[in-house]
C-alpha cells in the first residue's frame, strides 16, 4: 500500500522546550491513524510538521513531496483551538473556504455532511460550542481532501453530534480519504482508527493497530463484583482459583473469561456471599494510555477533610 | 482565473467581517469626520504669519485624508494579523492554495474602498464646513491613484507592524506610536518652515510626505501646477517595497 506521510527523526523544539524527539512515522493511502497522547506530548506540534505550517528537524513527505510543497487541493486541516471569522454565517464561512480551492465541494452538501443545514445561515458567534466545530470541521472537508488532518475533531460536540461525525469520517475513510486525527477521546480513537499512535514526551512510544496495543499493553479482562463483604468474598474467590483483589465495597477479579463469570457467581453462591453488582469489561485503548503514559486516577488529588486524614482502607479493613 | 478566486473569496470575507463590527465601521468613519469639524470648523485656520492652522483651509486637504490613508490600514491589517494569528487563521491558510500576497492583497482592497469611501467623505465635508476650494480639473482624477498606492503601501506597513507586535493591544499601540509623529512631520499639517533645519531631511524619509505633496499639488489652488508625478512615482515604489515585505512578513504558524 502506498505510504502517503512518512516522517523520519522529526525533531522540533521551542527554546528550551523539546516538542518532538526523534519522532519516526508513516500512514499508508486511505489508512486512519490516530494520535493519542498527554496535553503538551506533541500531538499539534506533530501536525503542524506534518502540513509544513512548522520548520522541524529530519525528514517528512507527505505524497513524496516536502509538506509545503503539497499541492494544497490535496490536504484539509482542521487545526487545534481554530476560530474563523466570527461574523460570518456557517454558509458564508464554507463559501469562504471552498473560494480558496481550485475546486470545491456544493457548500450544502458539506453543511448537511456536518448536520448544519438548519443553522447555515447563523454566525458563527451565535452557534453553540459543538456546532462551531460542526462548521470548523467541514471547512476542512470543503476541498474534498485525499489526505485529511484533524486536531481535537469533536471537542464540545455532544455525543449524538460526534456520533454523526464518527460516521462522516468513517464513510470518508472508507471512499479512500487518509486521516490523520488527534483526540483525548479513547473511544473515538479506538473506534475510527486503523493504527494509534501515542507520544510521549515528544517521542512515539508505541504504534499499532487498536487491537494490538491492547492484546500487548491493555491487560485483562476483569468482573468488577459489587459487595459490602468484599474480603471474604475475595478469599473465596481466590481460593476458587481466581485472581480477586478486595477494596471497599468491591472485588476486582482480573482475567475472567465471559464463560468463566458464572464459575465465579458459582464460588460467591456456595460460600454464601450476596452481591449487589456484576461489571465486566474487556481493556480498551484507555488502558493502554494509562498503562503507557503512567497516568492513572490520583486518589491524593480528591479533597479530603482535616477530621479524616487516614489513608485507603487496608485489606482488614475493608469489610468493616 | 483561481488566484482572482482566492482574492475574491479572501476580501469578500473580509468585508462581511468588517461591515458586521458595527463600532468598527462607525469609528472607522467617525474618526476623520470628527478631525475635520474640530480642526476645520471649529478652530478654523488663521492665516497669520506663523503657528498652527496658519495657512488656508485647503492646504490641509492632505493632511485629513492623511488621517484615514496612514491610520486605518496600519491598524486594521495589524489587528487582522494578530486576530488571524491568536485564532490559528494562518495555520489553516498555509494549507490552502491562498499565498500570503494574495491575503494582502485581499485585505488591502478592502482597505482601499473603506479608505476611498472615508476620503471622500473628507473630502465633501471640507468643502462643506470650511472655505476650502479645490480646483476642479482632470487631474484631480490622479488623487485616486495617489489614494491607492498610499492604502497598498501603508496596508504593508501594518503587515508588518502586525508581524512584529504579538497582540492586538501591541498592533493597537505601536502603530498609534507609529502613525502620530507621521502623520504631522510629513509636510502635512506642520509647514517645513515650521520645523527646524536640522530636521527638514527627516521629513524626505517619510513616505506620507510624498502623498501628502502630490495631493496638494492637486487639490490646493497655490500648489496648483507643481509636479506631482515625482511623488507619484516615490509612492508608487514604496508601495511595492512595502507590499513584498509585509507579505513575506505575513506569519504562518510560529
Amino acid at each position: 500500500m502506498n505510504e502517503v506521510v512518512v516522517a523520519d527523526a522529526v525533531a522540533k523544539s521551542y527554546g528550551e522546550t523539546v516538542a518532538l524527539r526523534g519522532v519516526d512515522l508513516s500512514v499508508a493511502e486511505g489508512e486512519v491513524f490516530g494520535l493519542i497522547g498527554p496535553n503538551g506530548a506533541g500531538k499539534t506540534t506533530l501536525i503542524r510538521a506534518l502540513t509544513g505550517t512548522t520548520p522541524v528537524d529530519g525528514d517528512i513527505s507527505v505524497f513524496g513531496d516536502d509538506p509545503t510543497a503539497v499541492d494544497s487541493d490535496r490536504i484539509g486541516l482542521l487545526p487545534q483551538s481554530f476560530s474563523p471569522p466570527a461574523r460570518l454565517t456557517a454558509r458564508e464561512l464554507i463559501d469562504y473556504y471552498g473560494g480558496l480551492y481550485e475546486t470545491a465541494r456544493e457548500t450544502d452538501a458539506v453543511l448537511a455532511d456536518v448536520g448544519l443545514a438548519d443553522a447555515a445561515d447563523s454566525w458563527y458567534e451565535t452557534l453553540s460550542g459543538g456546532q462551531q466545530r460542526r462548521v470548523c470541521v467541514g471547512t476542512a472537508l470543503v476541498n474534498d481532501p485525499d489526505l485529511l488532518f484533524l486536531d481535537e475533531p469533536t471537542t464540545g460536540i455532544d455525543p449524538a453530534g460526534r456520533r454523526s461525525l464518527w460516521e462522516l469520517l468513517e464513510s470518508l475513510a472508507a471512499d479512500g480519504t487518509t486521516v490523520v486525527l488527534t483526540s483525548h477521546s479513547m473511544a473515538e480513537v479506538q473506534r475510527l482508527s486503523d493504527r494509534v499512535g501515542l507520544l510521549q514526551d515528544g517521542q512515539l512510544v508505541a504504534v499499532g493497530t487498536p487491537t494490538d496495543l491492547i492484546t500487548d499493553h491493555g491487560g485483562s479482562s476483569r468482573l468488577v463484583i459489587g459487595t459490602e463483604t468484599s474480603k471474604t468474598a475475595a478469599t473465596a474467590l481466590t481460593e476458587g482459583g481466581f485472581a480477586a483483589t478486595a477494596s471497599p465495597g468491591e472485588i476486582v477479579v482480573d482475567g475472567v473469561s465471559p464463560v468463566e463469570i458464572g464459575q465465579a457467581v458459582d464460588v460467591l453462591s456456595a460460600a454464601g456471599i450476596s452481591y449487589e453488582s456484576l461489571e465486566w469489561s474487556e481493556p480498551t485503548l484507555e488502558d493502554v494510555y494509562l498503562e503507557l503514559t503512567g497516568e492513572s486516577f490520583d486518589a491524593s488529588m480528591t479533597p479530603s477533610t482535616p477530621a479524616d486524614p487516614s489513608p485507603a482502607a487496608t485489606p482488614q479493613e475493608a469489610d468493616q | 482565473m483561481s488566484r482572482g478566486r482566492r482574492i475574491r473569496a479572501e476580501a469578500t470575507a473580509a468585508w462581511h467581517s468588517f461591515l458586521r463590527r458595527k463600532t468598527a465601521v462607525f469609528f472607522t468613519f467617525f474618526f476623520p469626520v470628527i478631525l475635520v469639524v474640530i480642526f476645520g470648523a471649529l478652530v478654523r485656520t488663521q492665516p497669520t504669519d506663523g503657528g498652527l492652522f496658519a495657512e488656508p483651509a485647503a492646504y490641509y486637504i492632505p493632511g485629513y485624508l492623511a488621517t484615514v490613508v496612514l491610520f486605518t490600514p496600519l491598524s486594521r491589517v495589524g489587528s487582522e494579523i494578530a486576530r488571524h494569528r491568536d485564532d490559528n487563521r494562518f495555520e489553516k491558510l498555509a494549507t490552502t492554495p491562498l499565498t500570503r500576497t494574495e491575503w494582502l492583497v485581499a485585505h488591502t482592497l478592502v482597505n482601499t474602498v473603506i479608505i476611498g469611501l472615508a476620503s471622500l467623505l473628507i473630502l465633501g465635508l471640507v468643502l462643506l464646513l470650511t472655505d476650502a476650494t479645490i480646483p476642479i480639473s482632470a487631474e484631480l482624477a490622479m488623487l485616486v491613484p495617489f489614494v491607492v498606492l498610499a492604502v497598498i503601501l501603508f496596508c504593508g506597513f501594518g503587515a508588518l507592524l502586525g508581524r512584529l507586535a504579538d497582540s492586538q493591544d501591541g498592533v493597537i499601540a505601536a502603530s498609534n506610536t507609529i502613525a502620530l509623529p507621521l502623520l504631522f512631520l510629513s509636510d502635512t499639517f506642520i509647514t517645513l518652515e515650521q520645523l527646524p533645519g536640522w530636521f527638514t531631511p527627516l521629513v524626505e524619509l517619510s513616505p506620507l510626505t510624498y502623498f501628502a505633496r502630490g495631493v496638494r499639488a492637486l487639490t490646493y489652488a497655490p500648489a496648483a501646477g507643481e509636479p506631482y508625478l515625482g511623488n507619484l512615482l516615490v509612492l508608487g515604489g514604496l508601495a511595492a517595497v512595502f507590499l513584498v515585505a509585509g507579505a513575506y512578513a505575513i506569519p504562518r504558524t510560529d
